[in-house]
């Protein structure tokens, strides 16, 4: 019965601490999955046990249902009766596993309910519910269960790289304080039941003594998480620093918009990755081709640029609208045509194209043009593998017909949702500083493009955080390294700051590399992000890329946005024609260009600080403070010895006429100094004969007189000949300090604490001189005694506290009425 | 308290005059009473400290024998009282008796008017007699038909007792055995003082033949002497918390009295002079804790029917008591929890 109650509470625990996905998934199908499977795996379990089966059969029922739960749900087909697994299901749920990996590579957080992604977390939380029941129930250790409930919980931090909301994570952490109490509770009833009744004098509300032990571990369990974080550096960031940032959690949950693919994230995936692979092979007419786009990131939130609602979409098979010639001097368009092929390792619902396209032929699937974006999407089809061929105008713009472009009125619908953004005081106030004196939106858009120069300390560093938050932002503003996604990025919030429409695009960046008449390949390596600019109807979306040219390869400037860190060179801009000659400063300089690309490379993997390993050092400081520690008894014994070894010494000076046996009844009248000093000095030798003795483990007693301490030591053999009369004189000074009128004046009790010192150490065995030397037992003791005084003084004092506090408490008016 | 003052006693001695003083007592009774030198020593003690003697053994030990030496060895004047059943009080303290030729009451002094007063088998006197002591062994004086007449210095009692022999005695009242500052027990002598005494004894008794080797004016500045000795403070200390500690025993139905404190401490006085200190040691307190507070205690039911003498008792408490030390009143060693406890209430419910 009661384990049935403690395996229901644990199924409920499992699934609360799985609450923290929740920032992953969009949406809560995951949920019901997991809940379904938890539930039939504690039904199985409940079943097992009521019929006594042992502990390892309730485990194999329990895996045995999850395996029937999984088949049941990502069913292949292949199944025997729908839910008896086959091979082919095996298969299958490999082919799900290799889709999860898949998709978690591609996928930015939220995702969308993919059936991979499903599968693994139903498998996962499945099989933390079976650990968690199997360590509540079966091995009684609930505690332990805490440790597969953790996994769950190290899935959300490690996907999201920033701060995630605590909410969830406080969900999980009442669901395993659920399990400990339920099964605390159930061992505290086995002692049985309190009587807390009339006349037992026990308060109802009073805690069990047998609780007593855990308060005290939850103290110690406070104190050490709140003075850990404080103790080891770099870990103050997270929820208490959180705090004041107001917590940027999973504010803007999607909105089901088929499958937003985080291209962030994706970017950096595959900047950062090590192989290079093929993903485009482009055969084009184009001499000097821009850059291929695939997808574009116009919502800006607090978390970053993310692609935002597609509103004006046609399906591609209509056919795409006419392209409207713009009809301004300065820019001229030209049509081409390119070949494109997409590798396997190219797998998005996104197809990459020149823009601007008038025709797209041979896809496959159902595509979608959003003109508005300038992108070809799919839900249900993927880029990978596809063969088609794209016509294109190729749209040329010069500077000075860019300077004509006449700032958008405020209120167009453009101008309000691509300037549409977060609050950011740093941002606008730089932004501010650069456009002030600018009226043209070019002008302004221009001085926000040369800020990113080298001159201004900018470089080129893929070991950056890849965030693009309003945080990350100011980061890299500071910091000025990072890629083109920051660079995008940021330049992006920075031109709508100056409050014209700008917004993220993506894509591939020429290349350079293998090259062959007119095809060539574009690798990962040749991912990009860049910022496009709308000037207007008229020109349309203009692309801007800030980031330094050298750094990526294929990079192309042209003169409206040439590359800000290049040579002034006395360029002819008087070409000022304003030809669409693009300047391609990536692939046509060759052996300059290599040099920048594996720089680029080992931008991505090698550069970045040189980290010596620290923690050596961090031992090495770790071993000698442990060192310093230890050490301390002992140096704290040194210090006293050798304080009252200095009192010994200064005593020779007094000579006084006390007869120094002790003999016959002489009332000696002495210096009152001297007198004091002598006393002082045979108590320093006694107090250091005593500790001597409790460091080589000579029992001491406190009811002992010194003269007997002195005849114990020399009766007991411990000392002997000359160290017996050292003790004994030892034991005659501190006698007649305490008791008689005037003290003795010794001559040499320093030299009497050493022989007897050396007595005791040759009585006792290696391991108690060891000790008295390294941890003097004397200074431990005092420690300790002091610890329980205080300790003592301490509980003294709460208890009086409660018992005044007790008069106020308002449990007493609710008792009383029993009584 | 005491009647005599400083001019009566003469002045102190120094100390190798009283060690040859006290030395030669101690060696004349040594002759009558082998082997017993720490008892002698005491009783001794106990006449320096101004105090009475109770001897409490079996028969045939020596009791008697040494208090008579004790006696004999001090040229002053001895009164012997053999306490039987029918021994009246005036026969201790005096009577007043009418004098024809006078027409006047005249008294006629008691067995107590005397230097030393040996009491053979005190507690064989009915509680009547016995009470006759009281007065004059606290307040050196005694009063009969209202008119007070003062003892003489020394004074001192030297009473023996039975302990085992029950029959037909009465035991001493408790504020009798109050007044006696120590009791000792003789002990039986061991094989070679036996034999010796076998020799000395076998023909004719040495107490007739023993000498007085000092008298009563020597005693007088031998006690001057004693008065003399240092008492530090932690040892006064150390002697309430003694006597405190008997009070707060749980074994106790009774604890001492404050006037054992202050016996305990002459006595201790007295030790100490006699062992050629001008200063007294806790050691001196811890020897005398046992005569001194073991005849004044009552034990509780429990203890008696655990057969836990009032010795026993003693000498536990002053196993367990930790000394107070001059500068820090707990020893470092200590890890006891401070006591707080008041010993004076709990002493007032045990009586109840």
């Amino acid at each position: 019965m009661r384990d049935r109650h403690l395996g229901f509470v644990a199924a409920a625990a499992t699934l609360l601490a799985a609450a923290p996905l929740s920032t992953i998934f969009e949406r809560w199908t995951w949920l019901i999955q997991c809940t379904v499977a938890v539930a039939l795996i504690a039904g199985a379990a409940t079943l097992a046990r009521s019929l006594r089966a042992p502990v390892w059969a309730q485990l194999l029922g329990m895996m045995a249902t999850l395996m029937l739960v999984l088949t049941l749900m990502f069913s292949s087909g292949e199944e025997l009766l729908a839910i008896i697994p086959m091979p082919g299901t095996f298969a299958h749920f490999g082919q799900l596993m290799n889709f999860a990996v898949e998709d978690m590579r591609s996928y930015g957080v939220p995702v969308p309910d993919r059936v991979g992604l499903q599968f693994l977390t139903v498998l996962g939380v499945g099989s933390v519910a079976i650990l968690v029941d199997l360590l509540t129930v079966g091995v009684r250790r609930p505690a332990l269960a805490g440790l597969p409930m953790l996994a769950i919980y190290s899935v959300p931090v490690a996907v999201y790289t920033d701060s995630v909301h605590p909410l969830p994570f406080v969900v999980g952490a009442v669901g395993f304080l659920w399990l400990l109490v339920a099964d605390n509770v159930d061992r505290v009833r086995r002692f049985g039941r309190r009587f807390t009744g009339d006349g037992r004098d026990v308060d109802v509300w009073e805690p069990s003594p047998l609780a007593a032990a855990g308060r005290r571990l939850a103290v110690v369990g406070v104190a050490l998480a709140v003075l850990l974080p404080l103790a080891v550096p770099g870990m103050t960031t997270g929820l208490l620093a959180n705090f004041g940032a107001g917590g940027s959690g999973p504010g803007g949950n999607g909105r089901g918009n088929g499958g937003r693919v985080d291209l962030f994230a994706n970017l950096s995936g595959e900047l950062q990755q090590g192989k290079e692979r093929d993903m485009l092979k482009v055969t084009t007419n184009d001499r000097t081709p821009q850059y291929i786009r695939f997808g574009v990131a116009d919502e800006l939130t607090d978390q970053g640029f993310r692609n935002g609602q597609r509103k004006s979409s046609s399906r591609l098979r209509d056919g795409l609208p006419a392209f409207q010639e713009p009809g301004v001097a300065g820019v001229s368009t030209d049509r081409y045509r390119a070949r494109i092929e997409v590798t396997e390792d190219f797998d998005m619902g996104l197809l990459p194209i020149y823009p601007t396209p008038v025709g797209i032929e041979n896809f496959k699937g159902t595509w979608f043009y959003d003109k508005n974006q300038q992108v070809v999407y799919s839900s249900g089809s993927s880029a990978r593998n596809q063969e088609y061929t794209v016509e294109y105008m190729r749209t040329s713009y010069s500077a000075t017909a860019l300077r004509q472009a006449e700032p958008l009125p405020a209120d167009s619908a453009e101008v309000k949702f691509y300037t549409a953004m977060p609050q950011n005081e740093r941002v606008q106030e730089l932004v501010d500083g650069l456009v002030k004196d600018k009226s043209r939106p070019y002008d302004r858009v221009r001085a926000i493009y040369d800020f990113f120069s080298v001159k201004n300390n900018f470089s080129y560093s893929l070991q950056t955080e890849s965030g693009t938050g309003g945080n990350a932002i100011v980061d890299f503003l500071t910091n000025r390294r990072g890629f083109c996604q920051q660079y995008a990025a940021a330049m992006a919030w920075m031109v709508r700051a100056a409050g014209i429409p700008a917004r993220v695009a993506f894509g591939f960046s020429s290349g350079n590399n293998r090259r062959d008449g007119d095809a060539f390949t574009l690798t990962n390596k040749n991912l990009h992000a860049w910022t496009e600019v709308y000037f207007g109807e008229t020109f349309g979306w203009v692309p801007f890329d800030a980031t330094p040219a050298q750094s990526v390869a294929g990079s192309i400037r042209s003169d409206y946005a040439p590359d800000v860190d290049a040579a002034p060179t006395p360029e002819p801009s008087a070409t000022a024609s304003g030809g669409p000659a693009p300047d391609v400063t990536g692939g046509a300089a060759a052996p300059q260009e290599e040099g920048n690309d594996s720089a680029d490379l080992g931008a991505g993997f090698d550069a970045g600080t040189p980290t010596a390993p620290r923690w050596p050092l961090y031992t090495i400081g770790a071993v000698i403070l442990l060192i310093a520690l230890l050490a301390i008894p002992a140096m704290r014994r040194g210090m006293l010895r050798r304080q009252r070894q200095s009192a010994g010494g200064g005593v020779s000076a007094a000579a006084v006429g006390a007869d120094s046996g002790g003999e016959g009844l002489r009332i000696v009248v002495t210096d009152v100094a001297a007198a004091g000093q002598a006393r002082e000095d045979a108590h320093a030798a006694w107090a250091e004969l005593l500790d001597t003795m409790v460091d080589y483990r000579v029992p001491t007693d406190m009811t002992e007189t010194p003269r007997a301490t002195a005849d114990r030591l020399i009766r007991d053999d411990l000392v002997e000949g000359a160290s017996a009369e050292a003790a004994r004189l030892l034991g005659r000074a501190e006698e007649r300090a305490r008791y008689a009128r005037d003290p003795l004046q010794p001559e040499r009790l320093g030299d009497g604490l050493r022989t007897v010192r050396k007595a005791l150490a040759s009585r006792a065995d290696r391991r108690t001189r060891l000790a008295a030397r390294l941890l003097p037992p004397s200074v431990l003791l005092r420690w300790r005694q002091a610890i329980v005084e205080s300790s003592i003084r301490t509980v003294l004092t709460s208890g009086r506290m409660r018992d005044g506090l007790m008069r106020w408490s308002p449990r007493r008016l609710l008792t009383r009425p029993s009584r | 308290m005491t009647q005599p003052s400083w001019d009566q006693l003469g002045g102190p001695l120094s100390g190798a005059e009283f060690r040859a003083a006290s030395d030669a007592i101690v060696a004349n009774i040594e002759q009558v009473i082998e082997g017993k030198t720490a008892t002698v020593r005491l009783a001794l003690a106990v006449l320096l400290a101004e105090g009475h003697l109770l001897i409490e053994d079996v028969p045939g030990v020596g009791k008697t024998k040494l208090a008579k030496a004790l006696a004999r060895s001090i040229d002053c004047s001895v009164r012997r009282i053999q306490f039987t059943p029918d021994l009246l009080p005036s026969d201790v303290t005096g009577v007043s008796v009418y004098n024809q030729e006078t027409h006047d009451f005249e008294f006629k002094p008691g067995a107590v008017f005397a230097n030393l007063v040996v009491g053979d088998e005190i507690n064989r006197a009915s509680p009547k007699t016995q009470s006759a002591l009281l007065e004059s062994m606290e307040e050196r004086q005694v009063t009969v038909d209202g008119t007070t007449y003062e003892l003489q210095t020394p004074f001192m009692v030297i009473a023996t007792q039975n302990p085992i022999e029950m029959e037909g005695t009465y035991p001493l009242p408790e504020a009798q055995r109050d007044r006696f500052t120590a009791r000792i027990a003789m002990g039986y002598p061991d094989p070679g003082a036996e034999l010796a005494m076998l020799d000395v004894h076998g023909t004719s008794d040495p107490i007739v033949a023993l000498k007085p080797v000092s008298d009563a004016s020597t005693v007088r500045r031998l006690i001057a002497t004693v008065r003399e000795i240092h008492v530090a403070d932690a040892v006064k200390q150390y002697a309430v918390n003694l006597v405190t500690a008997t009070r707060e025993a749980p074994d106790l139905r009774l604890g001492a009295s404050p006037r054992s404190t202050l016996q305990l401490l002459r006595t201790a006085r007295a030790v100490a002079a006699l062992e050629g200190r001008d200063y007294v040691l806790p050691d001196d307190l811890q020897t005398l804790a046992v005569p001194v507070m073991a005849h004044r205690i009552i034990p509780t039911a429990d203890a008696q029917l655990a057969r836990r003498t009032t010795d026993a008792i003693i000498a536990d408490i002053v196993h367990r008591l930790p000394l107070p030390h001059e500068r820090q009143q707990r020893s470092p060693y200590d890890t006891r929890p401070p006591s707080t406890g008041d010993g004076r209430a709990q002493y007032d419910q045990r009586r109840g």
